[in-house]
């Protein structure tokens, strides 16, 4: 039985000084989100390993934050003594990348998703339970002082118990990727759930307490990786609806509706949620966050990630808390069927597939 | 056409070049290689487990890797002046140095110029200062340079091409008509739309590789049938089950456009420019979001001078070359291209 209770991991730093870390992987989130985070950690900056199979882009990096370490294969970091690694890779490679680190006694920061399957997050989590080490994931939006807030209502009771969840994304992919990896359908055939999703679906298991019931999953894809998706779930007497794309800009929004009132607002905006009360009064509440732009909730992940380290601190996020979504997710792509596409029944596309 | 051809196809990830790698992929007559040029906007292609490969028509190392082996290549990458012309550029000397290519060259009615009447092949270009139009003016005259040095090329010039994935005509057209500062121009919207449905283009791209008669031809491509603008507006907003269009003033439309043209001007720079420090305060600031996009949403639904001048244009491009030479045969009627348009603006929630 897979221990899921968050806790915090006894400090394993040998030597004084700061953790030593070493970056996997140099795409767009380590250039956008965790260098930027470790620059403002000069000491653990100093002594940061760059790893990527492109040893250019290594190099790239590390002139732009002044710093020198490279290496383009992941598994000779273990031989350099590193305390922990944040995986940045793409998300077909967390799994063996991560099981590595944490069978050799190093703590892992793994970007979203966790897994593209709940066996190999299930196998994370395990293995950093037998070796007792920290797995953390930057599943970033459970920090945002927006969802805390829906999570603090819904487990307080103020407004009762959820009645449906709604939650809807969708916006042009715009993501700066470096290795296309989003989609290049040769390593996997998951898309927008697996990307998105893993934000949207974390949030509504964590908001509920626990994974909902699936009941309709529907996506585009021919094959390759779908790049929108619907999922229609219950909890109880709560019904619930997401929906995501990344081929056009819709109203991104999430509504909780609850037996006492709803709480609403827009995905992008951390700081603030409309509540609307039984009697109909709706007020706008404006929230306190350290954070004001996104990149902010990356030095929130990494300076937590390294007091973890060092401190023996809590995980924000630790693996076994991603665990519920991840399977969820798996159910979604197993149970998926296609959209009714018109435009896809056209004489000319007749044949074969 | 041989059994299994490959194809290479630029553009891809763009509305026409997408819509025919999805149907080539999907009838399986060919193995179909997506030209692309960034990542960015592959989302739509990549749920087809399809051949992408990189070939950014102004990189010739590119194109020269991505056409390797393709016995057929589908140029419809289009952008700027340097994209259009120099990238076309780029294409057929490639091509022409492989060898063994049937090159086809996706142009546009546009290289006619401000005509009106009925316009057959042989009209004469026409240049009229827009970027576009006289670009895709020079690249045709390179692929004919490239058709006398026997590189086998087919052009074909559309029309308004409409259709699922077209944000010209369907995407902005909806957003604009749903804004409800959309109308019927009087005097302004009488022109002839010449709608074709893309997926009427794509049936007569692959008439053209299958029809060695359309080697050194040009050929329009147009839909079924002649609306005028307005009749398109009116007839997309019901599709869209939208109240009834209001009358727009031509002289004030003309005045807005006028004046709205320096604004969209720097609202595109702003967009362009991660680092601005607009850029910065619309993600800080809710309220600075909301004032952005009210000005970004009432820009857009004002016509620009250059549209107006499209809606008054009276001209008919004829496809009687196309179906007696390739047995071109459009079928999508614009009320069944408009409730197909309609039905995926909603599948994709782009409409409310």
């Amino acid at each position: 039985m897979l221990n899921t209770e968050r806790r915090a991991v006894k400090p394993t730093i040998s030597a004084k000084g700061p953790p030593r870390i070493a970056i996997i992987g140099c795409g767009a989130v380590a250039e956008l989100l965790y260098l930027p985070a470790l620059a403002k950690h000069p000491p653990v900056l100093r002594n940061l390993i760059l790893v990527d199979r492109n040893k250019v882009r290594a190099q790239k990096l590390a002139e732009k934050f002044k710093m020198s370490n490279c290496l383009v294969d992941y598994r000779d970091v273990l031989s350099k003594g590193v305390d922990g690694v944040i995986i940045a890779t793409p998300s077909h490679l967390h799994y063996p990348m991560a099981m590595d680190f944490l069978a050799s006694g190093v703590h892992v920061l793994c970007e979203k998703p966790l897994a593209e399957s709940a066996d190999q997050a299930r196998e994370m989590v395990e293995q950093a339970q037998k070796t007792g080490v920290a797995l953390l994931t930057n599943y970033q939006r459970r920090l945002y002082a927006s969802y805390l807030k829906v999570k603090e209502l819904l487990t307080d009771g103020t407004l009762g118990e959820p009645l449906s969840i709604q939650y809807f994304e969708g916006e042009e992919f715009r993501w700066p990727t470096v290795s296309g990896f989003y989609f290049n359908t040769k390593i996997s055939s998951r898309g927008v759930l697996l990307d998105r999703g893993a934000h949207v679906l974390d949030l509504i298991c964590w908001w509920l307490g626990e994974k909902p019931k699936l009941i309709s999953s529907q996506n585009d894809s021919f094959g390759g990786r779908e790049a929108v998706a619907h999922v229609q779930f219950e909890h109880k007497e709560c019904v619930g609806k997401v929906k995501l794309s990344l081929l056009g800009k819709f109203p991104c929004v999430f509504i909780v509706k609850c037996e006492q009132g709803v709480i609403e607002g827009d995905v992008f905006d951390f700081r603030s949620v409309i509540l609307t009360t039984r009697s109909g009064r709706k007020k706008r509440l404006k929230l306190k966050s350290k954070e004001k732009y996104y990149t902010d909730f990356g030095y929130t992940m990494v300076t937590n990630f390294l007091n973890v380290i060092s401190k023996g601190e809590k995980p924000l996020v630790s693996g076994a808390d991603v665990l519920d979504s991840v399977e969820w997710i798996d159910e979604c792509y197993k149970a998926a069927s296609r959209f009714n596409m018109p435009w896809y029944e056209i004489p000319e596309m007749r044949n074969g597939r | 056409m041989a059994d299994k051809e490959t194809i290479l196809v630029t553009g891809a990830t763009g509305f026409i070049g997408g819509w025919l790698v999805e149907t080539l992929y999907l009838n399986g007559s060919a193995e179909v290689r997506a030209g692309i040029r960034s990542w960015s906007s592959a989302a739509r292609l990549a749920r087809f487990p399809l051949e992408i490969v990189f070939c950014n028509v102004l990189d010739k190392e590119q194109i020269t890797q991505a056409m390797a082996g393709a016995t057929v290549v589908i140029h419809c990458a289009t952008g700027l002046r340097d994209v259009i012309v120099q990238g076309t550029k780029n294409m057929l000397e490639i091509a022409l140095k492989l060898g063994g290519k049937r090159f086809v060259h996706l142009s546009t009615t546009e290289v006619y110029g401000n005509v009106s009447g009925e316009i057959d092949e042989k009209a004469p270009y026409q240049y009229t200062g827009s970027e576009y139009g006289d670009a895709k003016i020079e690249a045709e005259k390179l692929c004919w340079q490239f058709y006398e040095k026997d590189l086998p090329i087919t052009v074909l010039r559309p029309s308004i091409v409409y259709g699922p994935f077209s944000k010209d005509w369907v995407i902005r057209l909806a957003h604009r008509l749903q804004s409800g500062n959309w109308g019927i121009f009087e005097g302004y919207g009488e022109g002839i739309c010449n709608l074709v449905h893309v997926a009427d283009v794509v049936s007569g791209i692959l008439l053209a590789i299958r029809h060695k008669r359309a080697v050194g031809e040009v050929f329009n491509l147009n839909g079924p049938e002649m609306i005028t603008w307005n009749q398109y507006f009116q007839r997309f907003n019901a599709a869209l089950g939208l109240p009834e269009l209001k009358v727009i003033n031509p002289s004030g439309s003309r005045l807005r456009a006028a004046i709205l043209q320096p604004v969209k001007a720097s609202a595109r720079f702003v967009l362009n420019h991660l680092d601005s420090p607009l850029k910065k305060a619309y993600e800080r600031f809710r309220e600075a979001r909301a004032i952005m996009q009210f000005a970004e949403k009432s820009i857009k639904a004002t016509a620009t001078s250059t549209e107006l001048n499209l809606y008054n244009r009276k001209a008919v491009y004829l496809t009687s070359k196309a179906r007696e030479m390739l047995g071109y045969h459009p079928s999508f009627n614009v009320d069944a291209g408009l409730q197909m348009s309609a039905g995926w603006l909603n599948h994709l929630g782009l409409v409310n």
